[in-house]
């Protein structure tokens, strides 16, 4: 087995660390850095339910299906970056006072991938917020309050 | 915790094409190539693949493009889905190739995969490559000695099997333009909007001073590779498009020799074959509807 060293830039901060060539990325988040990111969430392993998404370079991919080596030196998010202190992220707030959170299992990704869409199209229509979380399953809320959050919070100017 | 993990394999960077080759040169079957990864990520965790060596091509910014030129489009090896779904030469210039690409419905999905990737996973439903093989599009193929360029419908020889040899890379595909006032369509069927699809159609027409006068309908997912409907291309050419036509071509699109879709968890094969006829005649009315009166 061949340990590659690695920089991690995650949530602004970067990790030196020694990664297995076949280690995901979701692996390295939550148990390598050291800092624990149980944020990062596993639940199908296969690319289907998004509950694993973080961003890369702003945009959300699943690492559950991505080699960590080959996202070194690129800037990750994951959920733990959003709040600053214990200000939540507009998106966090809207979730919580939408009633968009029940067990909360599948929240990070979704939030993350709407933070994704946000980033790119502040102002997105009902349908593009739609097809931003197409990728992200959700078997408690039923999607509508998700879907309001994400709204409300780009109609609030984030 | 517990999680569906990979086993130990050593992984390589390619900072260019020669080096890719080398690399897989000397691993030979033992290597497998990673462009967005996630397609392979997958067989690996499901054992369908175990190679010992992951080459990976994303380092290689010569194969980063995705433009026209000479009255072609030019996909590189690492063109993601999403460059695809962005881009207004695609959307505008060929929209049967931008539909199969946006309709995948996870963003996710479209930001790590590339299109070049989905074409070399010679998976038998792939939406991109049945819209690829309508287009008539070509695959240029890296393999150290010159390269070689061959035609979409040549390069997938069974279901997930393509025609490379260890050693060899597709280094972009090439996708005509598409000729003045030709029309095309992109359908597919599935059980839900994420799932795969169970058929998956596509049609390339073009209809000149009232005949039809080139057409290519490609069908996924009905058989262990994308197949042409030949039989349905020759009975329609030099003809006039009406619903008569357009009726009678549909129901023979089922009974295509290369038509041998499977019966699995997503539907039977006799569902297949009838959504055949169905999504072909849908498809057909839209690329002529013009031509009708
Ligand atoms: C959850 C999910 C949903 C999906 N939904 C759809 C869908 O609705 N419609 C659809 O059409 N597709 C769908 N796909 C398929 C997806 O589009 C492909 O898996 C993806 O595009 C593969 O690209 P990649 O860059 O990740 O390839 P990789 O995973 O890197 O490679 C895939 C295969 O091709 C080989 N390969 C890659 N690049 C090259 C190259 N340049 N030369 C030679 N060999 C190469 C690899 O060795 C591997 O065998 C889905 C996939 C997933 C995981
Ligand atoms: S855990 Fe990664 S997509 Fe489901
Ligand atoms: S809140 Fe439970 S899965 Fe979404």
């Amino acid at each position: 087995m061949k340990k590659i060293e690695a920089t991690f830039i995650v949530n602004g901060n970067p990790y030196e660390i020694y990664v297995d060539s076949h280690a995901l990325l979701i692996e390295v988040l939550r148990d390598e850095l050291g800092c624990k990111l149980n944020g990062v969430h596993e639940s199908c392993g296969s690319g289907d339910c998004g509950a694993c998404t973080v961003l890369v370079d702003g945009e959300p991919i699943l690492s559950c299906m991505t080699l960590a080596v080959s996202v070194r030196g690129k800037a990750i998010t994951t959920i733990e970056g959003l709040a600053k202190g214990t200000e939540l992220h507009p998106l966090q707030e809207a979730f919580v006072s939408n009633g968009a959170i029940q067990c909360g299992y599948c929240t990070p990704g979704m939030i993350l991938s709407a933070k994704g869409l946000l980033d790119q199209n502040p102002n997105p229509s009902e349908l593009e917020v739609k097809k931003a979380l197409a990728g992200n399953l959700c078997r408690c809320t039923g999607y509508k309050k998700i879907i309001d959050a994400v709204l409300r919070v780009s109609k609030g100017g984030n | 915790m517990l999680y569906r993990k990979l086993y130990s394999f050593d992984y390589e960077e390619a900072r260019d094409v020669p080096e890719a080759i080398s690399l897989l040169q000397t691993h030979g079957t033992e290597a497998a190539v990673m462009a967005g990864g996630i397609g392979l990520i997958e067989e690996m965790k499901r054992r369908a693949v175990t190679p010992k060596v992951v080459v990976s091509l994303q380092p290689i910014d010569q194969l980063k493009f995705l433009d026209v030129s000479d009255g072609n489009l030019r996909i590189g090896a690492l063109s993601k889905l999403s460059h695809g779904e962005q881009s207004n030469v695609v959307k505008e210039g060929f929209p049967a190739l931008w539909e199969a690409i946006a309709q995948i419905s996870s963003a996710q999905v479209r930001n790590m995969g590339t299109i070049v990737g989905n074409i070399t996973a010679c998976n038998p439903g792939s939406d991109v490559a049945t819209a690829l093989v309508a287009l008539d599009a070509s695959v240029k193929i890296a393999d150290g000695n010159g390269g070689k360029c061959i035609p979409i419908k040549s390069f997938g020889v069974h279901s997930r099997k393509n025609i490379l040899k260890p050693g060899e890379i597709v280094t972009e595909i090439i996708v005509p333009c598409l000729a003045p006032g030709a029309q095309t369509a992109f359908l597919n069927l599935a059980r839900t909007k994420e799932d795969c699809a169970k058929v998956v159609v596509a049609v390339n027409a073009r209809v000149t001073e009232g005949v039809i006068e080139d057409i290519k309908i490609a069908l996924g997912a009905v058989a262990p590779t994308i197949v042409r409907a030949t039989t349905v291309e020759t009975m329609l050419l030099g003809e006039k498009p009406s619903e008569g036509l357009i009726q009678a071509a549909s129901e023979r699109a089922s009974q295509e020799n290369m038509v041998t879709p499977i019966s699995d968890i997503r539907s039977t094969s006799q569902y297949r074959s009838q959504m055949v006829s169905v999504l072909t005649r849908r498809a057909l009315t839209r690329v002529f509807q013009n031509h009708m009166n």
